[in-house]
């Protein structure tokens, strides 16, 4: 079976999957309304309010988010049919608690997570894949052992709770020490302040690229912490795997110093897994770190979940969870594709 | 089986040789490790009743917000310390007592009650006519209605110069009436049961006035000093700049039964004119407990409860769920990497579709969208968190079981005709189970990660301490803002342990066990 064809069957199957997810999302985001009967629009305006509003506001304020009072079967049809067209022509509604379309509520987010998940993940790539190859080179010394084990316990370190010691170190106890001349802010993704008065200042996009990157630097250490453990491990297990193949020791007889060996060819055929798991990450960047968000107050996707949902604004949750299950599915089929470029052992089938 | 090493555990099942199994896993030092401190853990999760100092329930306040440890107060000698500061609070020895005005009204003595507890009894007799004293009216005296009243004393001394940041004083006491007020509806009116804070310099401070009903059967009172009668009492014995108002450190502590204005005229009546009786007051307890800036072993939370005893009691959470959640979504990835790896085909196939679903699902959101519909009580949180986890284990099972089903024993098994379950639990599944060991011990700390991230947004049973939730506590009340590092470091490091000690495990077990990395 050639590229074509799996190209072809791959992205039916992609297809299929992404269907799912938004049949999926269509019940379980209406779970409240199905068994407890909580329509949104209960929540959104009062008991009082709702008896004093004439049959028409309520009629209109029920259409205007797509909901229908009492629905029976053949609305729940109705419902279910208009969510899938809108799902798929790119509309993702009106958010019930900000009454914005949901896709600029979205987008206004986007780059703040976008910017944390990025820097964070390649932060923890280079630094996983540079201490993995150092270590790899002698398993079992002292250093792989000592590596290993803070591996081990950064896996185990819950990254919310490192946020929260990063900030009270960094941006209580230590500004509070030396007067508030160093030190990180509380939260936040930029200070309000400072970017009215950027505004008219000539190097404002300089202030303001520094105090973004001021409040991006905590949550960033965090997270990239947080991911640094995992990639570690699987270059450091992947490299001995490599380094224990029979062409490592041709290329050792025919007398290819240490050094060559393991860089020219340990490192590359290493990387081959390395890079699938990397397409992977990328594809979860807009999951976004909801708790880690949440620490810092950061005004990004992940919290945007969190926040949406207890106050059951499901159209911002579904249309965030559609989203990120495309990215992933695509995002896996990259990492496939590119295995493929990259590996030319691999046969597509 | 292989030929030269036949006499090796490693080439016999893993169950026929536990001792050749322990002699490889005790060779790595963090395995041990782990093992200790997991038994550590499970031990403070099953002694958690003797353990904990107070009630564990996140919402019981039981002294003020935020108190340092009271280790820290090593640091500080000039802290204050919570403590008893009544001299006899279960009232063993006599205490002094004192009458005012008439004193033939009121008698008083003391004596041992059950448990050789110390009693004290007032009484106030009073016959129908008899004259009373009564003060003017003033609402903002601090002494009672009637000049004629009885009280007993106890003096204890503050040596601190500071204010204690919340003082309660638990009060038990019974009252027995006798003649007209055990007949008349509203005798409950016609007296008080007093306490009084007076300092050396003779100032007064009521903090408690009784109300009826009264019962004869002993009851308790906890009295929650406010700032100002606490400050009244207290201040004048901290020094200010050097000045100290009240010329001792002494407190007195009084309580006192008085008639109230009442009995002069009560709805249109004089019941002084027509009562004839006695009301007998009996304290049982009256202690007074001062607290200062520290408490506990690892002080207070924001609300005020204790949190070396949730620290305690949320092992238990952390453990059954982590446990139970990883047992649960073992069970179902074995029982579908089973399935699908031996069946293979369409059953493989769809099952496997089902994981791939399960895989572009967002995970932490979407155990937060579950968690919040069913409702966040344990038996949910385990649910919700195995639904998502079985997964990895249904894939690396089903590998296994794929390269094993080839294998020539399961040929010759199925030639003399074993049944495919069978095959399956007897052949394929102890081959596969060293395998599941390591991955199951990793599986304990995702699941206690998870529960204490959801724990931290909230989704955590209300009335159980967990760590999790002992962070967002901290978090949504800006403990470190107040200084309180502590609420913010020992759950954190408590959860980081507990799954650093799992994670250590399931690492030796992950060396010992896996054939891949063996022969390293």
């Amino acid at each position: 079976m050639g590229l074509r064809e799996y190209v072809i069957r791959r992205s039916i199957y992609m297809f299929l999957l992404v269907v799912a997810v938004v049949c999926f999302n269509f019940f379980l985001f209406r779970l409240p309304t199905l068994v407890l009967d909580v329509s949104p629009v209960d929540l959104m305006i009062s008991e009082e309010l709702r008896r004093n509003l004439t049959r028409e506001a309520l009629q209109g304020l029920y259409q205007r988010f797509g909901l229908v009072p009492d629905p029976d079967i053949f609305d729940w049809i109705y419902m279910f049919w208009r969510y899938l067209v809108n799902m798929f022509t790119g509309n993702f509604g009106l958010s019930f608690i900000s009454q914005q379309p949901v896709i600029d509520e979205l987008m206004s987010r986007l780059p703040n997570t976008l910017l944390l998940m990025g820097t964070s993940s390649i932060v923890s790539i280079i630094l996983g894949i540079w201490t993995g190859v150092k270590v790899a080179a002698d398993p079992g010394s002292r250093k792989d052992v000592s590596a290993v084990t803070l591996a081990l316990f950064i896996y185990s370190l819950p990254i919310f709770w490192l946020g929260m010691m990063l900030l009270m170190v960094f941006a209580f106890y230590v500004p509070n020490m030396t007067g508030g001349l160093i030190g990180f802010p509380l939260g936040g993704t930029i200070s309000y302040e400072l970017w009215v008065s950027a505004k008219t200042d000539p190097l404002g996009a300089l202030y303001i690229a520094g105090d973004i990157l001021h409040h991006l630097f905590l949550p960033m250490i965090a997270l990239g912490v947080g991911g640094y453990g995992g990639y570690f491990l699987y270059m450091r297990n992947n490299l001995i795997d490599v380094m224990t193949e029979d062409y490592i020791l041709t290329a050792r007889a025919k007398g290819l110093d240490e050094n060559q060996v393991l860089y020219k060819h340990g490192l590359k055929n290493a990387m081959l897994p390395m890079v699938t798991i990397i397409a992977m990450t990328f594809g979860f960047l807009i999951n976004g770190a909801t708790l880690t968000e949440t620490v810092f107050n950061w005004y990004g996707l992940g919290r945007y979940i969190f926040d949406s949902l207890f106050v059951l604004d499901y159209p911002v949750v579904q249309a965030i969870f559609m989203i990120i299950a495309i990215t992933a599915i695509l995002a896996n089929f990259v990492a496939d594709l590119l295995y493929g470029v990259l590996d030319p052992r691999i046969k597509y089938g | 089986m292989s030929d030269s090493k036949s006499s090796s555990w490693k080439d016999s099942n893993w169950y026929v040789s536990l001792t050749g199994f322990w002699k490889e896993y005790r060779k790595h030092k963090i395995g041990i490790l782990g093992i200790i401190v997991l038994f550590l853990f499970v031990g403070m999760a099953f002694a958690a009743p003797w353990l904990a100092t107070h009630d564990p329930a996140p919402g019981k306040k039981v002294a003020p917000s935020f108190l340092a440890p009271e280790w820290m107060a090593v640091f500080d000698p000039e802290g204050v310390l919570t403590d008893e500061y009544m001299p006899d609070p279960q009232l063993t020895n006599e205490p002094t007592f004192r009458t005012f005005g008439n004193s033939s009204k009121f008698s008083y003595d003391h004596f041992t009650g059950a448990g050789n507890d110390g009693r004290v009894n007032m009484t106030w007799e009073h016959k129908a006519g008899d004259r009373m004293n009564w003060a003017p009216p003033n609402p903002m005296s601090q002494y009672p209605d009637s000049e004629d009243f009885v009280i007993f004393m106890q003096n204890f001394t503050w040596p601190f110069e500071g204010l204690p940041s919340d003082v309660n004083i638990t009060f038990t006491y019974s009252v027995s009436l006798t003649g007209t007020f055990a007949t008349e509806e509203n005798s409950g009116l016609m007296f008080k049961t007093y306490i009084w804070l007076i300092d050396s310099s003779g100032d007064w401070q009521r903090v408690y006035r009784s109300f009826p009903p009264y019962s004869s059967e002993f009851q308790t009172r906890k009295i929650d000093l406010n700032f100002f009668d606490l400050n009244n009492a207290w201040g004048g014995m901290v020094e200010d700049d050097g000045v100290q108002e009240d010329p001792t450190d002494e407190l007195t502590v009084a309580v006192g039964l008085a008639p109230t204005d009442n009995f002069r005229y009560h709805l249109g009546e004089t019941p002084s004119l027509n009562y004839t009786g006695s009301v007998t007051l009996t304290v049982e307890e009256v202690s007074l407990v001062a607290y200062g800036d520290y408490f506990g072993v690892l002080g207070t939370t924001d609300k005020g409860a204790d949190a070396w005893s949730q620290l305690v009691y949320g092992s238990r959470i952390s453990l059954t769920i982590g446990i139970l959640a990883t047992a649960l979504s073992t069970a179902v990835g074995v029982i579908v990497g089973l399935t699908a790896g031996y069946f293979g085909g369409k059953t493989d196939e769809i099952l496997m579709r089902v994981v791939d679903f399960l895989l572009v699902i967002p995970g932490l959101p979407l155990m937060m969208v579950l968690a919040a519909f069913l409702g966040p009580t344990i038996e949910n949180i385990i649910v919700v968190i195995a639904i998502l986890g079985w997964t990895g284990t249904s894939r690396l099972i089903r590998s296994q079981v794929m390269a094993e089903k080839n294998k020539a024993y399961v040929e010759s098994a199925r030639a003399i005709g074993a049944s495919d379950t069978y095959i399956i639990f007897r052949h394929i599944l102890p081959n596969v189970t060293p395998i599941l060991f390591a991955d199951i011990t990793l599986g304990v700390v995702a699941a206690i990660l998870s529960e204490s991230g959801l724990a931290f947004l909230g989704l955590t049973d209300p009335n159980e301490p967990s760590w999790g939730r002992m962070l967002a506590d901290a978090q949504g009340t800006g403990g470190f803002s107040n200084g309180a590092w502590w609420v913010v470091v020992f759950p954190g490091l408590m959860i980081t342990i507990l799954s650093l000690a799992f994670t250590f495990v399931g690492h030796t077990l992950d060396q010992v066990l896996n054939p891949r990395l063996r022969e390293r």
